[in-house]
């Protein structure tokens, strides 16, 4: 009886073939769709941190560094769900098809975006400089106000409307 | 504390030449598959690496029952403060060279539980507290992904035992 089966399954066997795929010698089998690891492309990016608001497990997070802003991507903790490149409003992230990731060192699956920070009159450091000339090209607004740090506008604002309303100049 | 005490008591005198024991290992591996709390995600992946598709087998990669017989601990699941305590066991019954494959961004970094109050926070993290108890890991390979392909993991192997140089590096430009 287990010798008949066996002769059944060399039968199969031999019809099918070998399925076995060679990897390391032979191309994964990788669609189009297939979400790998992101690149940002630093001439594109903004430093605007749409990407580290909607990333799930945080994996892209913002880091401030005295005058410098860093985007920091930890692809240990990435899971590849493409909503960074969906959300990113200057189409800096691509989804590429690289899956070879593994490395024995924590240290190199650690990738950072440094961007300069506009300073205020104050000297407080507020905002990416590349997002503020984004700002001031689309909304036309007079730059020296966005150059202003959020309280020195505040400050501003309230000091133009007693002038217009008032008329009492500080 | 008192499993502190108890672990630097059963710790072995080393007296390994580790050297050799890595060049021994080169040859093939046997895993144990050691889940710390994953969502069986990877796990269906380990289970697709050892299948005939891909079958590792091929190069004396085995899957084994019991942590004492392994030399490879493919660690699963962002490692739970539940699952801690067992993990500590486990990987004190792999004799040395100890190696840790952490499969999944869980394992590697915590995935999306990476500050949660029930997780440490993935391998990295968890390391320095086995040091601490006594355990000595002696290579690890971490292999992200969510889960990691089936060729991601063989290819972790293979970093894991120094055949391949890792392909990503740390990377910082200016925007």
């Amino acid at each position: 009886m287990i010798r008949v089966k066996f002769v059944k399954i060399v039968g199969t066997s031999l019809k099918k073939g070998t399925v076995t795929i060679k990897y390391p010698y032979e191309k994964p089998l990788i669609t189009s769709e297939f979400r790998g690891k992101i690149e940002v492309d630093p001439a594109k990016c903004t430093g605007c941190g749409a990407c580290t608001r909607i990333c799930p497990p945080k994996a892209l997070y913002l880091v401030k560094e005295g005058d410098n802003l860093v985007i920091r991507y930890f692809i240990g903790r990435c899971i590849f769900c493409a909503m960074c490149a969906d959300i990113c409003p200057q189409k800096a992230i691509s989804v590429s098809h690289e899956f070879e990731l593994a490395t024995d060192d924590i240290a190199s699956l650690y990738e950072d975006i440094e961007h300069d920070l506009v300073k205020c009159a104050c000297g407080k450091a507020f905002a990416p400089k590349k997002l503020v000339n984004e700002v001031i090209e689309k909304t036309k607004l007079p730059p020296h106000l966005l150059t202003l740090c959020p309280e020195c506008r505040r400050v501003e604002t309230v000091k133009r409307l007693s002038f217009r309303l008032l008329g009492v100049k500080w | 504390m008192a499993m502190v005490k108890f672990l630097a008591l059963n710790q072995k005198p080393s007296g390994i030449d580790l050297e050799r024991a890595f060049k021994r290992l080169k040859r093939s591996v046997w895993v144990f598959h050691l889940n710390t709390g994953s969502c069986n995600g990877c796990d269906i992946e380990v289970l697709d690496v050892l299948t005939p598709y891909f079958d590792v087998e091929r190069f004396g990669i085995k899957l084994v029952v019991s942590p004492r017989h392994a030399d490879v601990a493919l660690l699963t699941g962002p490692i739970t403060i539940k699952a801690f305590p067992k993990v500590v066991r486990a990987l004190q019954a792999i004799p040395r060279p100890r190696l840790v494959l952490a499969i999944g961004s869980c394992a590697v970094g915590g995935g999306i539980w990476f500050d949660s109050y029930s997780t440490i926070g993935g391998l990295h993290r968890v390391i320095d507290i086995l040091k601490d108890m006594g355990i000595e890991i002696d290579r690890v390979a971490y292999v992200p992904g969510c889960p990691a392909r089936p060729e991601a993991i063989i290819y972790g192997v293979a970093v894991l035992l120094d055949l391949l140089k890792p392909k990503v590096k740390y990377r910082r430009v200016k925007a």
